[in-house]
Formats: structure tokens, C-alpha cells, sequence
């Protein structure tokens, strides 16, 4: 019925879906553009690749996996590339970061 | 580049496109290995000079610095997703968030993307902007800043696996 590679799966997934989770509520709770960049960057680059691992230990060791493999690797590239070029944009507005203390936006 | 460096450039480029489009067409039929030959060879010889921008140095111990360096890396995402998940779910949201400016010894264009990326997946730390070798970086927490500017200890991990620059 449970046997242990589902098992895993399912737990490699849950665990991708609580980062995800928390990646909005940091996009709410958190006061400015570069603190939210935190919260986006991080905890959506480890919920995705949480996810795709789980897929990867269902699919076991075919063509599949190794796409999803590449994925993996692909989303570690972009993401920080992404979340740099958001901040960096605003960085060059002259967005004002916030501090402790201020009122939050 | 050119003569000999060229053509080893240009079957180098080839074989890894012809390596990464088995791996994603996955049909080992005639037709599909010859279309993926040719188109391999094409693009290769249209852009070899894109993936070889100057001559390849370091062999094992490069590769051996490399790879531990990925399992740190994938070690560090983990802590920062926790990092921020907990700061996050923390009722009284801890965070003490800061723009620090600091120099790095790096000129090479590829150790400073590297450098860059692994600031922004580690914890508490995004790249904000490059110029030349100075980084603007917004810590969210004073820890993390502190990091950056006394104990460095990602710029000493670069630096082991791009001991030259």
C-alpha cells in the first residue's frame, strides 16, 4: 500500500509546497521590494527543485529524470539571475531599501 | 583563437550539443542520431566561440574543487530557504535589512557571475550590482553582512576553485 518510495515522493513534495507557500507569505508579510526579493528568490528556487526531485525519484532512472535533472540545474541558473536583474532595476531607480524602524510600505 | 584551437573548439562544442541532444530527443533511430549530427555541427561551427571564450586551463583538481563546491552550494540553498522561511513565519519578523558596498580580488567575466549567483542562493544575502570588482549586496540581516565584508567566506570558496584570478 505505502511502499517506501512513494513515501519519499510524496515527502520531497510536501516539503517543495511548504517553501512555496512561504514564499508569498514573506511577499506579504516582508516591508520592501529587496527584503520581498528574499522571500521570492530563495524559498521558490528550493520549493521547485523539491518538487522536481520528488518527480525524480518517482520516475526512477530513465531519459525523464534526467531532463527533470537539467531542470534542476537550469533553475539554480536562472533564479538568481532573475531576482539580481528586479533588484538591480530598482537599485538603479534609486529605490529607497528599507530600515529598521520605518514605516513599512 | 585559431588554427588547431579552433578546430578542437569546434569538436569540443559539437560533441556536448550532440551529448545533450541524445539526452533530450532520447530516439536512437537512424534518423534522429544523423538530424542531431548535423545540427550539432552547424550550430557549433556557427557559435564555438561562444562556450570557448579563451583557453581552457586546470584539469582534476579544478574539477575536484568544483564538484565539492556544488555540494556546498546545495547545502547553502537549502539553509537560505530555511533561513527565510523562518524569519518569515516569525511573528516579530527579525530582520535587520542593510546595503553593503565591498571589493573582491575577481576580474575573470565567469568567476564573477559565479561569485554573484552563489551570493544571492546563499542565506541572507542578493547581488544588487557588479562594477568591475565591487559588489553591492543587500544583506537581510546584519549577520550576513557582517559575513560579506569580515569573514568572506564564499569569496574563499570561489577563490579555491578559481585559484588564477
Amino acid at each position: 500500500m505505502f511502499d517506501p518510495v512513494s513515501i519519499v515522493v510524496a515527502a520531497l513534495i510536501i516539503m517543495g509546497l511548504f517553501f512555496m507557500i512561504v514564499g508569498p507569505i514573506g511577499l506579504i508579510r516582508l516591508p520592501d521590494l529587496f527584503t520581498r526579493a528574499h522571500a521570492s528568490g530563495k524559498c521558490d528556487t528550493l520549493g521547485q527543485a523539491l518538487i522536481l526531485l520528488g518527480l525524480i525519484v518517482y520516475e526512477g532512472f530513465t531519459f525523464d529524470a534526467v531532463k527533470l535533472l537539467l531542470l534542476i540545474i537550469f533553475l539554480y541558473i536562472m533564479s538568481p539571475t532573475a531576482t539580481h536583474a528586479i533588484v538591480r532595476a530598482a537599485h538603479i531607480l534609486k529605490y529607497h531599501a528599507w530600515k529598521p524602524g520605518e514605516e513599512r510600505e | 583563437m585559431k588554427g588547431i584551437e579552433r578546430i578542437i573548439s569546434i569538436i569540443v562544442t559539437a560533441g556536448i550539443l550532440f551529448g545533450f541532444w541524445i539526452l533530450l530527443s532520447a530516439h536512437f533511430d537512424t534518423f534522429h542520431l544523423a538530424a542531431g549530427a548535423a545540427c550539432a555541427i552547424i550550430v557549433a561551427l556557427l557559435s564555438h566561440d561562444l562556450l570557448f571564450t579563451r583557453p581552457v586551463r586546470g584539469g582534476f583538481f579544478t574539477l575536484l574543487h568544483f564538484t565539492h563546491y556544488c555540494g556546498w552550494l546545495f547545502i547553502e540553498i537549502w539553509l537560505a530557504g530555511l533561513d527565510v522561511a523562518y524569519r518569515v513565519l516569525h511573528p516579530d519578523l527579525p530582520i535587520d535589512p542593510q546595503v553593503v558596498t565591498f571589493d573582491t580580488p575577481f576580474t575573470d567575466d565567469i568567476v564573477r557571475t559565479v561569485f554573484a549567483n552563489s551570493m544571492t542562493l546563499t542565506p541572507g544575502t542578493i547581488t544588487i550590482d557588479v562594477s568591475g570588482s565591487t559588489y553591492t549586496v543587500h544583506a537581510l540581516t546584519s549577520e550576513a553582512a557582517r559575513d560579506l565584508t569580515e569573514g568572506r567566506s564564499i569569496e574563499k570558496r570561489v577563490h579555491r576553485i578559481f585559484p588564477e584570478t
